[in-house]
């Protein structure tokens, strides 16, 4: 049986630049999948494939089962909500929800019940008179994806639909999105280059570079063990080394750092001992000042500190080798230029083909 | 995939074929009919076919041979459109005077001879024995000519085919078209001496304003030429607005002439034209970056130097389209030198007027006219890759 | 002294830009035969003879006509040439828009001329049609450029909004696309309609004694005797165009509200 959504090997070229090569992705009913990557990684034109909007170069899509990759958007059911709302600036607020239930042909007054259900979930009943060009951002926002939902289709669309807003309503909507999703059962994807709002509001997060996946897992894999370089990089924050591996025993390499140090740690798949290769460390996974049984330590010195507000960012040095640690707080005698111990678990890095 | 591109591609022909059908039966069509009209002049060969035959052969010398007389007789007493054969009586008489009258007696005696055969043309008029009238109807058939385009700047053909001037006084057309180049040029100066500064003011200015100002630019736009014109005339003439101030605040005597002359068709003009001079200019001024200026200044350029080495470098682009603009509209103008120029300030275009609706002579109008289509094409296309694309003007 | 100069010149050029219009339009109510100032006494004289002699009033009503069927020919050819435009679907389209263009370059007295030779060669010199279609070829210009206009302040996603709602195309296009592009064809229409009413010179070329317009009566009557009925008629025209271009103002704040809502 086949998954509820899914792209069998699609490419998709516009003249000879090829913008999604060979995509295989497989998405399940009720689940929230983001398309995660930097602007021009082909996540838009992924999107616009399965509502219709482009037809694949080469390979199929399936939804339930069925093919679609033939059909028009009209009839593929699809709720999209685009980037700038895309609301109906002639029609009302009403008249914009009520849209979808017109074209479905919907008796007449269960349209305006359903409208009013709708708008009343969003709490935007007193405004469905009103055009959008009358409306805030926020509730522009909330009217697009009301009318994505009104006429119950069994996919949900959205494109980097939060990327107008201010961080606090951006925040706020994230919260209000993933609560519907939960509640309605709704199977979303989710465009965004915004690794934090993907890594919030996912269930599982595909990560794109130049129109490839790099890693599809759900947001705390993705986090803790990422893949490839480009992931590591992408998501989060890391201190990304090169290293030479001496020695690999039951996935863990031992690895020499430069500066005379070593150190212990998860290896990806395919990697050999003798071999060069880049070492990714989550500044927060170090810690300052002891060293538990059976963790990575580094003699290092404080050679900066840099004061963030709800925490610090410590540059620790040794010779040519540098590490930045994210800390909460610094004990009294930890001042710049002073000796210190920097500890990790050797589950908590990676190590990654270059 | 090409099947939905080939779809798109011919929904999208279908929407846009019937403007270019219309555009080019109703457009195009009309203009290259007017070309031809220039080049074509079949009016005579289409009548006198078997003449046209028989007389190619004759050297020019004395009168042509007996099948020639024979094979005119036999055309004449064959016309039956007497359209067509009016047409050619006209063409014949324009070129030779006297054809039509000899004409005029030859026909109805062809028409009336129950035998063809036995007309004898030396007979029905002695006039067939001038060479003046066999020569004329032999130049008559070629069915393309160059005498039109020739006529159009001054140039005939003489005996012997060679290509001369026409006599200084016999055409002025190259008078009319240096007289046409001349008012476009003055039309333009003075719409780039009044609209540079008006538009650089309308720019620096806010609020109210630059409105008002603006507005004063864009009523006469949307105000009937007619209505402008017949205004100008109401100010200009002898106890007009302008005269009647002048000699009220004692300035003058006597009405100064403003109008019927080269003055007022350049007021009038300038007036109506001024407008495609400002918009441009101001449309570009007001891409530079206001602090430019002040940029400049603050460099150590004075104000006259940032105008002169910073505003004035960067608004010509405005000024060279605006006056392509202004020039290109001028040299086609017919109402306003119609209106209110003399005799002395026609230009191309009332010329064109001149022979197609007075004379019919649509084959000299034709040619005219495409010097003048030529001029105006070149110019736009000048326009076209000098101006930054904007909004057409009025639109 | 710089700042008075600059002042001085600036109300010059905007008395010069207006005056004009503004001396013509008292002489519509002088009581003199003359069309010049003083005026001896206010009257409704002129008016009264635009209004009823013969060949003024038969001239208002041939520019309605005229202007009407050029403005529908030109409004619904312009707009369908625009629809077919606007996608980007057809090759060479910055070449088809400068032809579209090219009516409003070409002098008026060449277009004059090959028009009426070509009109009497197809038997439509002297009718109404015949100059109706003169007119749509100049008006046609205008109504592109206004609708395509419009066409572009179109953001796509909105049409793409409506089809993935589950609109067919032609539904997309009756609730959305048109819908949002009238203003354009409507200002389009209006400029076309002024442009037929202020036409003279291919009027003059193509149209009999029968079809004469307003604009066309006007030029003959500043050209052969010049009286006061001129200035009724230029009020009529100005009040006519004012109307007009107040509507297509507006009609264009709307639109410019809209689509910066769209685009918000
Ligand atoms: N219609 C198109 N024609 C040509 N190139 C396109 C088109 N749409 C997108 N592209 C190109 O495809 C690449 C991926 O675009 P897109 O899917 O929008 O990326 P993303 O949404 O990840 O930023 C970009 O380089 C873009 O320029
Ligand atoms: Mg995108």
């Amino acid at each position: 049986m086949r998954p509820f959504i899914q792209f069998e090997s699609v490419s998709k070229a516009f003249g000879s630049l090829t913008v999604v090569n060979a995509l295989d992705l497989a998405i399940k009913k009720g689940e929230f999948v983001s398309l995660l990557g930097p602007s021009g990684s082909g996540k838009t034109t992924i999107l616009m494939m399965l509502a219709g909007f482009e037809r694949p170069t080469q390979g199929a899509i399936y939804l339930d089962g069925k093919r679609i990759d033939h059909l028009p958007p009209y009839r593929r059911q699809m709720g999209v909500v685009f980037q700038n709302y895309a609301l109906f600036p002639h029609m009302t607020v009403a008249e914009n929800v009520a849209f979808p239930l017109q074209m479905q042909r919907v008796p007449r007054a269960e349209i305006t019940r359903r409208v009013e259900r709708a708008l009343d979930m969003v709490k935007l009943e007193q405004l469905k008179d009103r055009r959008p060009s009358q409306l805030s951002g926020g509730q522009q926002q909330r009217i697009a994806l009301t009318r994505a939902l009104v006429f119950e289709p069994s996919v949900i669309l959205m494109d980097e639909p939060l990327g107008a807003l201010d961080k606090q309503l951006r925040e706020h909507m994230q919260l209000e999105i993933r609560e519907l999703h939960k509640r309605l059962g709704l199977t979303i994807v989710f465009v965004t280059h915004d690794q934090s709002e993907a890594l919030t509001m996912s269930d599982r997060i595909a990560v794109f570079n130049a129109g490839r996946i790099e890693q599809i897992d759900n947001p705390q894999v993705i986090y803790d063990t990422p893949r490839t370089r480009f992931v590591a990089e992408f998501i989060g924050e890391t201190n990304l080394i090169e290293a030479k591996i001496a020695s690999i025993d039951n996935r863990i390499a031992r690895l020499s750092l430069g500066a005379g140090l070593s150190a212990h740690a998860h290896a990806a798949d395919g990697l050999s001992a003798g071999q060069t290769a880049s070492f990714s460390l989550r500044p927060e996974r170090i810690r300052l000042g002891m060293a538990p049984e059976g963790s990575n330590a580094l003699d290092m010195t404080i050679t900066d500190c840099i004061y963030h507000g709800d925490h610090m960012r410590v540059q620790l040095t040794r010779d040519d080798f540098s590490l930045v640690a994210r800390c909460e707080r610094l004990a009294g005698n930890w001042t710049v230029g002073a000796p210190v111990v920097a500890s990790f678990d050797p589950s908590d890095c990676t190590v990654l083909a270059q | 995939m090409k099947a939905a591109i080939l779809r798109e591609r011919s929904g999208a022909l279908l929407l846009v074929s019937p403007v270019i059908i219309f555009l080019a039966v109703f457009f195009l069509w009309p203009l290259w009919t007017m070309v031809t009209a220039a080049f074509v002049d079949d009016a005579v060969s289409k009548v006198l076919p078997r003449t046209a035959a028989s007389i190619v052969s004759w050297n020019g010398q004395g009168v042509p041979s007996e099948a020639a007389h024979k094979a005119l007789v036999q055309d004449l007493k064959a016309a039956s459109d007497e359209q067509a054969l009016g047409e050619a009586v006209r063409r014949l008489n324009s070129a030779a005077s006297g054809f039509r009258t000899l004409l005029g007696r030859t026909i109805p005696a062809v028409k009336a001879a129950p035998d063809p055969a036995q007309v004898d043309l030396l007979a029905v008029d002695p006039r067939w024995n001038d060479t003046r009238f066999w020569v004329a109807l032999k130049e008559a058939m070629p069915p393309y000519t160059d005498r039109n385009i020739l006529a159009a700047v001054d140039m005939k053909r003489d005996a012997s085919g060679g290509i001369v001037a026409e006599a200084a006084d016999a055409s002025a057309h190259r008078l009319i078209m240096l007289r046409t180049l001349l008012v476009a040029a003055m039309v333009t100066i003075a719409c780039a001496v009044i609209g540079l500064p008006y538009a650089m003011l309308t720019a620096s200015v806010t609020g109210w304003k630059r409105s008002a100002l603006l507005l004063a630019v864009v009523l006469p736009l949307w105000t009937s030429l007619l209505v402008r014109t017949a205004a100008w005339f109401i100010l200009l003439q002898n106890e007009g607005l302008i005269n009647r101030a002048l000699q009220a605040i004692g300035l003058i005597d006597s009405p100064l002439p403003l109008i019927f002359n080269r003055l007022g068709v350049v007021i009038a003009m300038t007036h109506v034209l001024l407008p495609f001079m400002v918009l441009p200019i101001y449309s570009v001024i007001l891409g530079i970056p206001r602090n430019l200026m002040s940029a400049a200044q603050s460099m150590g350029a004075g104000p006259v130097r940032a105008f002169w080495r910073v505003l004035l470098p960067l608004s010509l682009p405005g000024l060279l389209s605006g006056s392509l603009l202004v020039f290109m509209v001028a040299i086609g103008y017919y109402i306003t030198p119609a209106l209110l120029g003399g005799a002395n300030d026609q230009m191309i275009s009332s010329v064109i007027a001149f022979y197609a609706t007075g004379t019919a002579n649509w084959g000299l109008a034709g040619a005219l006219g495409l010097i003048l289509l030529v001029v105006t094409t070149v110019l736009y296309a000048i326009y076209g890759r000098f101006s930054t694309p904007q909004q057409v003007p009025g639109a | 002294m710089f700042r008075a100069l600059q002042t001085t010149f600036g109300i010059a050029v905007v008395i010069f830009l207006l005056m004009p219009i503004f001396a013509i339009l008292p002489l519509a109510f002088t009581s003199s035969v003359f069309l010049n100032y003083p005026i001896p006494a206010y009257s409704m004289r002129w008016m009264h003879e635009l209004t009823t002699a013969e060949v003024w009033r038969t001239s208002i009503v041939n520019s309605l006509i005229i202007g009407g069927g050029a403005t529908v020919l030109a409004t619904v050819l312009g707009t369908l040439a625009s629809l077919g435009m606007r996608k980007g679907a057809l090759p060479m389209v910055g070449l088809l828009r400068t032809v579209f263009l090219l009516p409003m370059v070409v002098p008026a007295v060449v277009l004059g001329v090959g028009m009426q030779i070509f009109l009497v060669r197809i038997g439509l010199a002297s009718t109404y049609l015949g100059v109706i279609v003169a007119h749509a070829v100049l008006c046609i210009p205008f109504v592109i450029v206004s609708v395509s206009a419009a066409l572009q302040g179109i953001d796509p996603s909105i049409e793409r909004a409506a089809s993935s709602l589950g609109a067919r195309p032609v539904t997309v296009f009756r609730r959305v696309t048109l819908p949002l592009a009238l203003p354009g064809v409507v200002s389009g229409a209006i400029f076309a309609f002024a442009t037929s009413l202020d036409e003279v010179v291919l009027t003059l070329f193509v149209a009999g004694p029968n079809q004469r317009t307003l604009a066309r009566q006007m030029f003959s009557s500043i050209r052969e005797n010049i009286n006061p009925t001129v200035a009724a008629a230029a009020l009529l025209l100005i009040v006519g165009t004012l109307c007009l271009g107040g509507l297509g103002a507006l009609l264009r704040w709307r639109q410019g509200r809209k689509t910066a809502a769209a685009v918000a």
